[in-house]
């Protein structure tokens, strides 16, 4: 399911593709899902699960948080490099499916970002986190649909950008931003 | 109402109200264009209210009140008609925010405007910004490359009216983020139907477009207007 809807969209796949693709017969297509929106709900949740186990997998609570959210980010996208069908699913096919979808696995991602920094410290407003994850969301996006997904790694600085700003404030994420590894410099001047 | 509605009677079309038949005078390219716009129109109201993948030709036609025939001599399918309205209002949409942002005031203003004509357009027409921002999504991989199109067009576009010095670099691109913010911003607006209340998040959304370049002090004077 994942593959078809990267290759072809969600809207194009047939049941047949799916069940051609994973070498099963239709009995057990209909055994496992009712039909097709239900096997790409499970096919969804799988990719979540995917994500969720590389960020958490990648850091751990004991580290100062802007290094677990470096490490988490730094995670995600080499999988997602190595994985561009997630993107095509979690972003567009989600949006052309049911854009609620994205809205779910986002207020997963956030309060787990924002749980990192402990309670919230009082009075200063900086960058929007929820939109902050949309952000970061499109500008992955922008690499996968160019065909670039192997570049996904150049985009850390931005992404620990966005994921650090909304809770450490611009000055402490631009700092985050500059600490990261990787082709900067390149990035900056695309 | 719809948008093919609202344009009724505006200057370059007349839905349903067809041209008059017979010797009428109007050359062969005016009509055409009107049938184009008309049926661009129909689509994108269609589509907005439907979803794409249940809006049917049939439904484009009787909303534009243009023949079957006429469709398909200037669109190979209902995908193509979606696509060529799509870019219509890419095009529309890039005129404007253009207008408002390479303007004569000092560079946070012009972000300010830029930011509030770009939700004013999703906002007076809430059909649009559901076509535009979600329906795209369900024409299959054509919307992909569309997506990274326009993305990069507007990303373009702020590039060019940066003022000379200010250095759109470091360790972010902040005209990328800023595309991304009010692209990402009016999407989960429409998502939970309220593109019409799009121009009340000006000063926010100004204020997140800002401080990637600006720092957050000099963001929120600017966004306070």
């Amino acid at each position: 399911m994942v593959a078809s809807c990267a290759e072809k969209t969600y809207i194009a796949t047939t049941i047949g593709d799916v069940v051609a693709a994973a070498r099963i017969s239709r009995t057990t297509f209909y055994r496992e899902f009712d039909d097709k929106r239900a096997c790409f709900d499970a096919a969804l949740e799988h990719c979540i699960e995917e994500v969720r186990g590389a960020a958490t997998g990648a850091c751990s609570a004991d580290e100062p948080p802007a290094q677990a959210v470096r490490e988490a980010t730094a995670a995600v996208l080499d999988l997602l490099a190595a994985r561009p069908e997630l993107v095509h699913l979690l972003v567009g096919e989600a949006i052309a499916v049911d854009p609620a979808v994205v809205e779910r696995y986002r207020d997963l991602v956030v309060p787990a970002v924002s749980g990192l920094w402990g309670s919230d410290e009082e009075g200063e407003t900086h960058l929007d986190p929820w939109l902050a994850f949309g952000r970061a969301q499109l500008l992955i996006f922008d690499r996968v649909t160019a065909g670039d997904a192997g570049g996904l790694s150049e985009l850390l600085p931005e992404v620990v950008y966005l994921a650090v700003g909304p809770f450490a404030g611009h000055d402490a994420a631009i700092e985050e931003a500059r600490a990261c590894p990787g082709p900067v410099a390149g990035a900056a001047a695309r | 109402m719809s948008w093919a509605g609202r344009r009724r009677g505006g200057a370059v079309s007349e839905p349903r109200a067809r041209l008059p038949r017979g010797r009428h005078g109007l050359s062969r390219e005016t009509v055409t264009s009107s049938q184009r716009t008309r049926l661009e129109a129909a689509v994108v109201a269609v589509t907005a209210a439907k979803g794409y993948e249940a809006a049917t030709v049939g439904d484009v036609l009787e909303e534009a009140g243009v023949g079957r025939e006429t469709f398909y001599e200037l669109f190979a399918d209902k995908r193509d008609c979606m696509l060529a309205a799509h870019a219509q209002l890419v095009d529309e949409l890039e005129a404007r925010v253009r207008v408002a942002y390479l303007g004569t005031a000092p560079w946070p203003q012009r972000v300010r405007e830029a930011v509030a004509v770009a939700l004013e357009f999703f906002a007076e027409r809430p059909p649009v910004a559901r076509f535009m921002l979600i329906e795209l999504f369900a024409v299959g991989t054509p919307a992909r490359q569309r997506f990274q199109e326009d993305f990069n067009r507007f990303v373009a576009l702020l590039d060019e009216g940066l003022d000379e010095g200010r250095v759109n670099g470091g360790p972010v691109r902040p005209t990328r983020l800023a595309v991304g913010a009010v692209a990402a911003r009016a999407y989960e607006e429409v998502v939970v139907g309220r593109a019409a209340e799009l121009p009340r998040l000006v000063p926010e959304l100004t204020y997140e477009l800002l401080v990637p370049f600006v720092g957050e002090a000099a963001a929120r004077e600017t966004a306070a207007g």
